[in-house]
């Protein structure tokens, strides 16, 4: 009895093991892949497509390298390195019994640079090259003359047709897809079929006109007809000005040691600097007038809206150094503004003239705004100064978000650090406030009262490497 | 009660256990590649120093030279060593770089020169504050680029994904090094 027991339990191990392979149909013949449920080992499919796969200890991550093409991606992510160009993957590469897997999407993403796409079921993989046709991807140009879709690749000119919502580019010729279509700006997303790149753009865009590139070859496509949007070179006397108080709803920002709470002390400084400039003739508005959630994209939007003359925005720091003290004013980097997007979208429509035209009256502008927003910095900087108490930090560059897009002079106070005790309790103090509140309306006044100087180097050029 | 008995018992088992084997062995792919394959020559180390950037009690980014007891040639190797060096915190009393214990998880670089470092996702209750991310960003770049001459510029990378920002700075796009922020 005990020898027929044994004889059961041996033969059920040798009943089948959950899949621990599939087999890969490829040109050359099947392939063993390593396979847990629908993930597929990627290295694996990267080397049957061609390409040499190396792990990088020291960089924590794979390359899959051709001739042509290379690819980084580590386990645990969703984003490889194609042809130096960071993109996101459909989805997440997971180690699993020291194989890189993932799922079918996700593997056709990595394997679509380098000319082949995966085909068939997850158990049934089929490995095929893409057919001999051109290899296109598209990217998004965001210029103030509109935006403006690049479909990299491709010397073809395809029949275009737009219908609400979507832009259909009808190729002549076999064409793949090189990574998904991301969506970016007005660009929805995008889908390939039989030749037919179906890209979804927002409601209410057009296509404004179509035209091929050469050098590298490609067709570009641009969406809008609006006139381009320059930003304001001069302070405009008579407009608004739009104060932002940092943080807001659930976004408490810098906690003090006495529980004094960013957002609650921007908010009243802005109030108090909103009625001072009133008193002086000045319309103010405050991009949150309340205990309000607000992105930090519809903050500028506001000040864009409403074609401000100066958009401020007040926070109060914070730092792990418990002895910083003192203010500081931002404003944007010169190196991370628009004018990287006007050249790219400069470079991308070298052969159409009049956007050449507007893009470098747009560069001047910006130029002019980036002088301008650097003398509102020092302004305000300069009253605050002159405050009992304050330690001047001086200005300085960075990319804030709130400032990105600003199309007018902009600039970020810190009025002093809540990670400092008694600082933290000057800044709760409403007639510290109200202080603070006078130096920056004051600033504000001057700033807008005092005629632009002539086009100038900046006062405080971005830091050179 | 025969003594055949236990002899066929034992041949039947060890008949299985062939079958068991054989099966398995056909049934296994090929043995995985390691993930982190041992170099093809150990080169002789090169002591070197780097230059490293942390928030000083001022708030402002203070250099610390450190010397190392190889310096890698290769660029991901030295942008690795640069990060492990600054996340590891400051040798001479500086505050460190990150509020929290951050760990490198993966560096890409591109043919541009710029570089990618995913950094494990911060935790829920990071301190906010525009000077501690200034001061994360800024320190991570300014250190990568001062020791790394095949790099120009650096992006912040967490958990795998690009973040957009953490509150303040816009992350979303590579940065270039901020002299501006550093103490004179």
């Amino acid at each position: 009895m005990r020898v027929r027991l044994a004889i059961a339990c041996l033969l059920a191990l040798t009943l089948p093991l959950p899949a621990a392979a599939v087999t890969v149909a490829t040109p050359a013949g099947s392939k063993d892949v390593f396979a847990r449920g629908d993930l597929l080992d990627v290295v694996a499919l990267l080397k049957l497509a061609g390409a040499d796969v190396e792990f990088a200890p020291a960089a924590g991550s794979y390359n899959a390298a051709t001739p042509e093409h290379q690819i980084q991606f580590t386990p645990g992510g969703a984003l490889a390195v194609v042809d130096g160009r960071l993109t996101p993957l459909p989805g997440p590469l997971r180690l699993v019994e020291g194989h890189v897997v993932a799922a079918q999407p996700t593997a056709t993403a990595l394997l679509a640079p380098l000319g082949w796409t995966l085909k068939g079921t997850a158990g049934a993989p089929e490995l095929v090259r893409v057919a001999g046709g051109e290899q296109i991807e598209v990217s998004v140009v965001r210029a103030p003359t509109g935006t403006t879709i690049v479909v990299r690749g491709t010397k073809q000119r395809p029949k275009v047709t737009a219908s609400q919502g979507s832009v259909a580019l009808q190729f002549a010729s076999p064409v793949a897809l090189l990574r998904p279509v991301t969506a970016e700006s007005e660009l929805l997303g995008g889908e390939l079929r039989e030749n037919t790149l179906t890209l979804r753009v927002a409601s209410g865009v057009e296509v404004a006109g179509t035209y091929p590139l050469d050098d590298p070859p490609r067709f570009v496509v641009r969406l809008g007809a609006a006139a381009p949007v320059a930003p304001v070179a001069v302070p405009r006397t008579g407009s608004v000005v739009v104060l932002d108080p940092g943080h807001g709803g659930e976004d408490q920002g810098a906690k003090g040691p006495g529980n004094e709470l960013e957002k609650d002390i921007t908010l009243a400084v802005a109030r108090a600097t909103a009625a001072h400039l009133q008193a002086a003739g000045i319309a103010a508005r405050l991009t949150r007038d309340g205990d309000d959630a607000v992105s930090l994209t519809d903050r500028t939007a506001l000040a864009n809206k409403l074609q401000a003359s100066v958009f401020l925005s007040i926070h109060a720091n914070a730092s792990m150094a418990r002895g910083a003290h003192g203010a500081e004013t931002y404003y944007m980097s010169a190196d991370a503004s628009d004018p990287q997007a006007a050249q790219a979208a400069a470079r991308e429509n070298a052969s159409a003239p009049p956007d050449t035209v507007q893009l470098i009256l747009w560069d001047l502008a910006h130029v002019a705004n980036l002088n301008n927003s650097a003398r509102l910095a020092r302004d305000v900087q300069e009253r605050l100064n002159a405050l009992q108490g304050i330690r001047d930090r001086g200005i300085r560059q960075a990319p804030f978000v709130v400032l990105t897009g600003a199309t007018m002079p902009a600039a970020l106070v810190e009025v002093g650090f809540l990670s400092n005790a008694d600082e933290s309790a000057r800044l709760a103090a409403h007639d510290v406030q109200d202080q603070i509140a006078t130096a920056l309306s004051e600033a504000i006044v001057d700033f807008i009262r005092t005629p632009a100087p002539e086009a100038s180097p900046s006062p405080s050029a971005a830091p050179t490497p | 009660m025969t003594p055949l008995r236990p002899i066929v018992a034992t041949l039947i088992i060890a008949a299985v256990l062939g079958v068991v084997v054989f099966l398995a062995a056909h049934r296994r792919p090929p043995a995985p590649p390691a993930p982190a394959p041992a170099p093809a020559a150990v080169p002789t180390p090169v002591p070197g120093k780097l230059v490293l950037f942390f928030p000083g009690d001022d708030a402002m980014l203070h250099r610390e030279a450190r010397e190392v007891p190889e310096l890698p040639a290769g660029e991901l190797p030295r942008i690795r060593l640069v990060l492990d060096e600054l996340t590891a915190g400051s040798h001479e009393g500086l505050a460190p770089a990150f509020p929290w214990p951050a760990t490198v998880q993966a560096v890409f670089l591109d043919r541009e020169g710029d570089a990618f470092v995913d950094l494990a996702p911060p935790p829920a209750d990071v301190p906010a504050g525009s000077e501690i991310e200034v001061t994360l960003a800024y320190a991570t770049v300014n250190s990568v680029v001062a020791n790394c001459p095949g790099v120009r510029r650096v992006q912040l990378l967490f958990g795998g994904h690009e973040v957009p920002t953490l509150g303040h700075l816009d992350l979303s796009h590579p940065l270039a090094p901020n002299l501006g922020l550093v103490a004179q």
